[in-house]
């Protein structure tokens, strides 16, 4: 879809005068998509908390090298709070609902344990706590935390609003909704930013519960209003319009669409769940991407729309989504490395280790830190 | 999808606190006393034991006034050293001999391997206890999900079987996540006197055998009600038939090695299983138990008041007196004092006895590893610092 721009021959000057230093410039914003989504599939794979920080390090230096100055480019911290909490969360509920201790646990400590009835009895609330379950816990909570810091990643690195201009033109009536859902977290967090620097200026209290109460108003407020004037905004620009599209055609590509949609529900339901009957599976994904595609060519041959200075795809964008790509199948292909390290035991406690293929998988999915060309220093969105 | 199962496939999913009540050293070595600080917060599940009431009552306090944390992890410390101090302890739930099970005490366990060429283990321990520590004892031991905890019983394993390799093996679960309704243990009970499986309705961790019932393990797949996919032994093939505890008798002392039939040979009443030795590598068992479906349930119900020496215990050894029918509901079974070995002449998975044995060793690793990803993860560190430092020079000069 990334290759619909057949005019991508943007004027880049020679890179002669540049001294031998690649030119800044801004990578397209699907490819660093295509990059986290890879990176959060591969980790998805693993469990193994050595393999989970080297993904955290590698995403902490492909952010700071090559996000750009723009307002979204600096939630990257947020995220990582993001991450925190969910660890944390995770953790504090394995500790109070207490999956029990077995003879052979480290013992930690043990919460008051409240009692509950018999009718009750497939929870229990408190109890002691060991070890294993705490760090069971954390390594299962840090995988969702590094999966959210890889989309966390990608929206720090790519501007939200260009990869908008990818969608699909069947896709255009949808784009408002859409700008809205992947633009609200970097929102929030310019919004946060602008509160709370505005708090700054006025000398009001920057910290503790009260001055929570000021700025989440504020900045609730502030987020719906601006995805509301961006979804105008896309209006007027001709998103959300249904062209010259027949009644009959419309009402075509809608079915076809949500025809495919089921099609492909049914097929995740029936490959993920091995009791399901055979014909749920792949036959049923299969049909669901075909009245998918039907529907998106449908809606497509319709819909005729130029783009203004369309972003290049270039070298530079094959090898950050390259990269990305062949981690998560590195990962996955079970190739050099027994899948067993993936996810060490806790259970007995042991150390986990580091398999080879699977640590430099990660790293070259780091290699996009300097693969991907710089931006620019001082960048006005 | 997966939430719907998880909510409503209960045996094993419905876990609690009450097992875990002792705490050996994690090695499997030595026995710890038993009165931990973890277990006196919980004085309530002594009730029934016969545990020292050393710890009780500087616990009560404890478990009535919640206090800060840091004061109630500090009185779990010294807690715990006191009971470790003390040198006081009958655990309460122990393994035993087969043989000292009988038909009115002790709770019977039997997991069945036959899936990876095994036969069906019987072991024995003494009642107060959960079916989580019947498994966890004497050479048994289990291992939860990353996502649940260690209540799933996700793999099970026995020091005497294959050096203790628990199963599935990793390649055929990895036990991250709750594993399919079409791959799993199933949890079976039988209370005394009762020859048909009850699916379990509470987790292991929850759920306390009676004595003289027996505790079934099974891996397969089962319907959300566990009213496909039944075991296909009955209750009076593995419960213990004595009256009283025969320990004075030679015990066996390993019987796995009971010769297994050639591949045709079909004896016995309900040929399901594959002979044990003709099981070919677990990649492709030969038959597996979901493909059964209800086919496997009318061969269950195997009436043994009509032939009292079925059971399988009974064939090797002097057979019990066929005065009382074992299927008799609440009746004990046959007085026959005859030690209960195994039985391998039968075409179905054989029935082993399980001697009580030290827990299979395990590998801690190395820490290097770590270390070594730690190295790792500082050197990106400090380059992503390095980078974002000359990043602001070049903006501040530029």
């Amino acid at each position: 879809m990334s290759r619909t721009l057949p005019d991508a021959r943007v004027q880049a000057p020679a890179p002669s005068g540049t001294g031998g230093r690649r030119l800044p410039r801004t990578l397209h914003p699907v490819a660093w998509w295509i990059w986290a989504l890879a990176l959060a599939t591969a980790v998805s794979r693993t469990n193994n908390p050595l393999l989970l920080f080297l993904v955290l390090a590698v995403l902490g230096y492909v952010v700071t090298a090559r996000r750009t100055e723009a307002p979204w480019a600096r939630g990257f911290t947020y995220y990582l709070y993001l991450a925190l909490t969910v660890v944390t969360i995770r953790v504090v509920f394995r500790a109070v609902f207490a999956t029990g201790i077995t003879p052979r646990d480290h013992f930690l400590f043990s919460l008051p344990r409240i009692p509950t009835p018999d009718w009750y009895a497939g929870i229990k609330l408190g109890g002691p706590v060991s070890l294993e379950a705490l760090l069971s816990a954390a390594t299962d909570g840090l995988r969702l935390a590094c999966m959210l810091c890889c989309i966390g990643a990608a929206n720090t690195l790519a501007n939200p609003k260009r990869a908008l201009r990818i969608l699909p033109g069947a896709l255009y009536e949808l784009g408002a909704a859409v700008t809205v859902s992947l633009s609200v977290a970097p929102q929030l967090v310019q919004s946060v930013q602008r509160v709370h620097r505005a708090r700054r200026l006025r000398a009001g209290r920057t910290k503790g519960l009260r001055a929570l109460r000021g700025i989440v108003v504020p900045v609730l407020e502030d987020a719906l209003e601006r995805s509301l004037r961006l979804a105008s905004a896309m209006d007027s620009r001709g998103y959300g319009r249904a062209g010259t599209a027949s009644r009959r055609s419309r009402r075509l590509t809608g079915a076809l669409m949500l025809l495919g949609m089921c099609g492909l529900c049914a097929g995740a339901y029936g490959l993920l769940d091995a009791t399901a009957p055979k014909l749920l599976g792949l036959p049923a994904m299969g049909a669901g991407a075909l009245l998918c595609f039907a529907g998106l060519r449908l809606g497509g041959r319709r819909v005729t729309r130029t783009t203004y200075r369309p972003d290049p795809w270039r070298f530079p964008e094959w090898a950050v989504a390259g990269c990305g790509v062949l981690s998560a199948l590195l990962l996955f292909s079970k190739a050099g490395f027994n899948a067993a390290e993936l996810n060490p035991s806790i259970y007995p406690l042991s150390w986990p280790t580091l398999p080879l293929v699977p640590t430099l998988a990660v790293l070259l999915a780091g290699a996009a830190g300097f693969l991907s060309p710089p931006p620019h220093p001082r960048e006005t969105p | 999808m997966r939430t719907t199962r998880r909510m409503t496939r209960a045996p094993a999913r419905l876990t609690g606190t009450a097992a875990g009540t002792r705490h050996p050293a994690p090695t499997g070595g030595g026995v710890r006393p038993v009165g931990t600080a973890n277990d006196a917060v919980t004085p309530e599940r002594f009730g029934t034991t016969d545990s020292p009431a050393a710890p009780e009552p500087v616990a009560t306090p404890n478990n009535l006034r919640p206090t800060r944390p840091a004061a109630r992890t500090s009185a779990a410390l010294v807690l715990t050293l006191a009971a470790l101090a003390s040198t006081a302890a009958p655990a309460h739930a122990l393994p035993q001999p087969m043989s000292q099970c009988t038909t009115s005490s002790g709770a019977v366990l039997a997991v069945d391997f036959s899936r990876w060429g095994g036969p069906i283990y019987r072991s024995c321990g003494t009642t107060p206890t959960t079916g989580y520590e019947l498994l966890n004892q004497g050479g048994w031991a289990t291992t939860g999900t990353g996502h649940d905890g260690p209540a799933f019983i996700c793999r099970i394993g026995y020091s005497g079987f294959r050096a203790g390799r628990q199963f599935p093996p990793p390649e055929q679960d990895d036990c991250v996540l709750t594993p399919p309704a079409s791959a799993y243990w199933s949890y079976w009970h039988a209370n005394p006197g009762q020859n048909t499986w009850e699916y379990s309705q509470l987790g292991a961790m929850l759920y306390k055998p009676r004595p003289g019932s027996v505790d079934l393990w099974i891996f397969g797949g089962t319907n959300i009600e566990g009213t496909k996919g039944r075991p296909t032994v009955t209750p009076d093939q593995l419960r213990a038939k004595n009256t009283r505890p025969t320990s004075n008798r030679p015990v066996p002392k390993d019987t796995r090695t009971a010769k297994p039939l050639p591949p045709n040979v079909n004896t016995g009443p309900a040929p399901v299983n594959p002979p044990p030795g003709y099981t070919p590598p677990p990649a492709a068992p030969p038959v597996r138990r979901e493909a059964g479906g209800p086919g496997t349930v009318p061969v269950n119900p195997n009436p043994p008041a009509v032939t009292p020496s079925s059971p399988p215990g009974a064939t090797d050894t002097p057979a019990p007196t066929p005065t009382a029918a074992p299927t008799a509901p609440g009746a004990p079974t046959p007085a026959s004092t005859a030690a209960v070995v195994a039985a391998g002449s039968r075409p179905k998975a054989e029935i082993a006895d399980a001697p009580p044995a030290a827990d299979a060793p395990y590998d801690v690793g190395s820490y290097l590893p770590a270390a070594g990803a730690g190295a790792l993860v500082l050197l990106i560190a400090g380059g992503a610092v390095f980078t974002a430092r000359r990043r602001r020079r070049t903006t501040e000069s530029g």
